[in-house]
This record gives structure tokens, sequence and C-alpha cells, in this order.
């Protein structure tokens, strides 16, 4: 079940790839309220059902990922870090990158496979991954 | 030196390279680059210059200016290495094109015609922010890494071992007790099984590192390090795979070595019609240091190459 701390608008697509908005909602731990909104679109399969699917990471976690690349490469604090920044942009070579990954997993006690590991390569990607990781676990 | 100017000048004169004759079989050339050695402002936009514009955009979306400069160094170093073996007079630094095979390792995209063969060349590169290397061999896949010396691991080098190393290459690091040694031992070892990933040109997750051992053949407690009177094959480096036991690990040969007094580099090359009960015949190893358009240096049997193990 996906609980997000804050949201003012998520969008993302159901199973069947139809776009969907959640407005505004105030959600409490654990549990997920949402009214949902179709977006406009053509081709609506109405006969079939769909599972939603919310894609994006905790912004917690991000956050989380953030603070340990920043101590792997020893970032100055005027580097700045968005998700989509990529680890080989900010220097890190491929030992980097392996410590990164291991501080994740000591961090949220989880362990990245091999084949995994090589797909990290921002730290968006090393939070979605994590949360997959930690949803499997628990 | 006759100083050569390969190509053709109808536009305007382009800066030229020391001509080069490709590496015979059994032989590697290394080629290295100190960034913090190359200031000048006009010669980086010449590097900038040839480079692709795909290759221009990565460069530039380095996060920093010393990030951006060993970025463009590492491809001006590798487009200028392979133009200077005049494999045939079309190439320039400019004109050669780069693809990834299935595994995501670059190689040369060459462009031949029906009455022109390209040879087999084959290439790696690695960079620290510090040096820039680029190993060059013909019929043989080649993987090179280069680290700093006195490069820091944030995690404690056993646990760190115990996760990715395989469990005879833990037993070795736990053998060391001065723990600076087993730092650089570390290093060494990760250089060397770097090199030999990027060999087999898999990548990362196809030859997980847990799953091969590197060591040292004949006197494994003494590590990597240079015996003192010791023979050839004293020294020889090898790698044991558990994934594949029958695959040839004995066609891989490794060379590691102190460049510049700075880094650890290793050098992972196929060996060819090797067998086990072969004599070991060693390999050429050929160094240049090298500022392209500006100076090169043959270094080897200089200070700046050290072999520690494999020569």
């Amino acid at each position: 079940m996906a609980s997000v701390s804050s949201a003012t608008c998520l969008s993302f697509r159901t199973s069947i790839g139809l776009p969907v908005r959640i407005h505004n909602q105030k959600i409490s731990k654990g549990l997920v309220v949402v009214s949902l909104g179709w977006t406009k679109t053509r081709n609506f399969p109405s006969s079939r059902t769909s599972r939603l699917q919310i894609c994006a990471a905790k912004a917690e976690t991000v956050e989380k990922v953030s603070e340990i690349v920043r101590k792997q490469l020893a970032l100055s604090p005027e580097t700045q870090l968005t998700p989509q920044t990529k680890f080989s942009e900010l220097g890190a070579d491929s030992l980097d990158t392996v410590e990164i990954v291991m501080g994740l997993e000591e961090e949220f006690n989880i362990n990245v496979e091999e084949e995994n590991s090589e797909n990290i390569t921002t730290i968006q990607e090393a939070a979605d991954l994590i949360e997959k990781l930690v949803e499997k676990k628990n | 030196m006759k100083l050569h100017c390969f190509q053709r000048a109808f536009f305007h004169s382009s800066p030229s390279l020391i001509p080069v004759q490709l590496p015979a079989p059994m032989e590697t050339h290394l080629w290295y680059m100190k960034p913090s050695e190359v200031k000048s402002e006009s010669l980086l936009k010449e590097y900038l210059d040839i480079l692709s514009p795909c290759e221009r955009k990565n460069v530039l979306q380095m996060g920093g200016e010393e990030l951006r400069k060993s970025a463009l160094l590492a491809r001006a170093l590798v487009r200028t290495t392979i133009a200077r073996y005049q494999i045939n007079s079309e190439i320039t630094p400019r004109s050669l094109k780069f693809r990834k095979n299935i595994h995501g390792k670059p190689e040369v995209e060459w462009q031949y015609s029906d009455d022109w063969h390209p040879p087999s060349l084959h290439f790696n590169i690695s960079h620290t922010s510090s040096l820039v290397a680029c190993g060059v061999t013909v019929n043989s896949q080649i993987g090179i890494d280069v680290e700093e010396k006195h490069r820091s691991i944030k995690h404690n080098v056993l646990s760190f071992a115990r996760r990715y190393f395989s469990e005879h290459e833990v037993q070795f690091l736990a053998a060391i007790s001065d723990p600076q040694v087993q730092r650089m031992e570390f290093i060494k070892l990760w250089t060397l099984k770097e090199a030999y990933v990027k060999a087999l040109g898999k990548g990362f997750s196809g030859a997980p590192f847990k799953t091969f051992t590197i060591r040292s053949k004949s006197v494994p407690e003494e590590g990597f390090n240079k015996l003192e009177g010791s023979s050839l094959k004293a020294s020889e480096i090898v790698v044991d795979s558990f994934d594949n036991p029958t695959v040839l690990t004995s066609n891989w040969q490794f060379l590691l070595l102190e460049l510049a007094n700075s880094h650890y580099a290793a050098i992972c090359t196929e060996k060819h019609g090797a067998s086990e009960g072969d004599r070991n015949v060693p390999v050429k190893l050929t160094v240049w240091k090298t500022i392209p358009f500006l100076e090169d240096e043959c270094v080897s049997g200089t200070d700046a190459v050290k072999t520690i193990c494999g020569l």
C-alpha cells in the first residue's frame, strides 16, 4: 500500500496506461485516500479493471540517498543535487558507485544484486530500487 | 622528431599528432595524461573541438570544472590516441566514430569500404580526476583501470571485501595486519578486478566480483608486490573464475603498475594460443605520457612506470 507523506499533485499511469491525477489529498500515515479524476483521454476502455501503481519514491528516501551520496563523494554543500542527478556527473567512478550502493544497503537494510546495481545511475533510480526492495522484504 | 600533419589541409591546418606504429600482437600500448598539467585554454578548446556533439554535451553536463576537464581529456585522449596509428589517411581524431557493443563496452565504429578492412584494434580507457589513461592492443581484448594510490575508502576494507570480493581474496586481505598496507593491497586488487571485468566487456553485472578470484600465483601471501630478485613466474597474477571453471581464465594476463608515483594501473589483456603448460611469454608494454598536440614522452623504463607485478 503506498503512502505519501505530502503531495499536492501526483500523476501516474494505471496499469492499462490511463493517466490519473490525485488532487490535494491530505494523507494520513498508512492510509491513502484518493479521489480520482480521470484526465481527458480518448479511447477509454471502461470494461477493464485498473490497478493503481504509484511509482515515485518517497521524498524522505530521496533525501536519505542524497545524503549518502554527498558523504561518499565528499561534495561541497553548494553542490546542487536533484533526483535526476547522475552519479557520473558528480564524478563518481565505479568504486564510488559500489561504495554508495553499500552505504544504501546499510542504511536501508537491503541487499542489492549486482544486476541491479548497474541500473542505479541517478538518485531517483537508487531511491526507487530501495523502495522496491524494502517493500519486497516486508 | 619528425612531425606529420596528416589531416588534409584545405580549410585550416589542424594541430598535429606524432604518428606511432600499431602495437604488435602481445604488445600493449598505454597512453596517459595528467589533467593538472593541461592548463592552456586554447588547447582545451582544441580538444573540445574534436569531440562529437554527443560527447561535448556529456562533458558539459559534468558537475564542476575539474570533472568537466577530466571528462574532456578522456575523450580527447582516446580520439587522438587511435588517430595516431594512422590506420588510413581518412582518419582524424574528429572523424572517428564510436559505438557500444551489446554489453555496453565502447569500441570504434570503423567506416570502411569493400577494399579496406580495419585492423583489429582494441582500446579501453580509465580515468580519475588526476589521471586519464588509454590502453591499446591489436587482436586482444583489453581492460584497464587506474586508481589513486592514496584514495580513501569510506567503508572498512574487510566489510567491503566480504560484501564484494571472493572468499579467497577476503582471506588474503584479512591476513594483512597493517591497515595502510591492507588498504593499498585492496586498491591494487580492485584495479585488477576492474581491469578483468572491463576486458571481458560484459559490464559490472556480467562478471560479478564475487564470482572470480585474482591472486598472485606462486607466492600468494606476498600479495601484489615486487619480489626482490624474483623470476617472471613468481609474480604472475592469475584469475580463477567460479562460474565458468572451464572457461579459459588462463586466457587472460595481468600487469600491475605504479604510474607517475601516484596511481596504480592494472592492465588485463587476452593471451592467445596459451595453455597451462606453456612457458609464460612476457608481455611487452610501452607507456607514453602525453599532452596531445603538444608533447609526448615515452616513459617506459623511467621512474614514471614502476612494474609491480606481471612483467
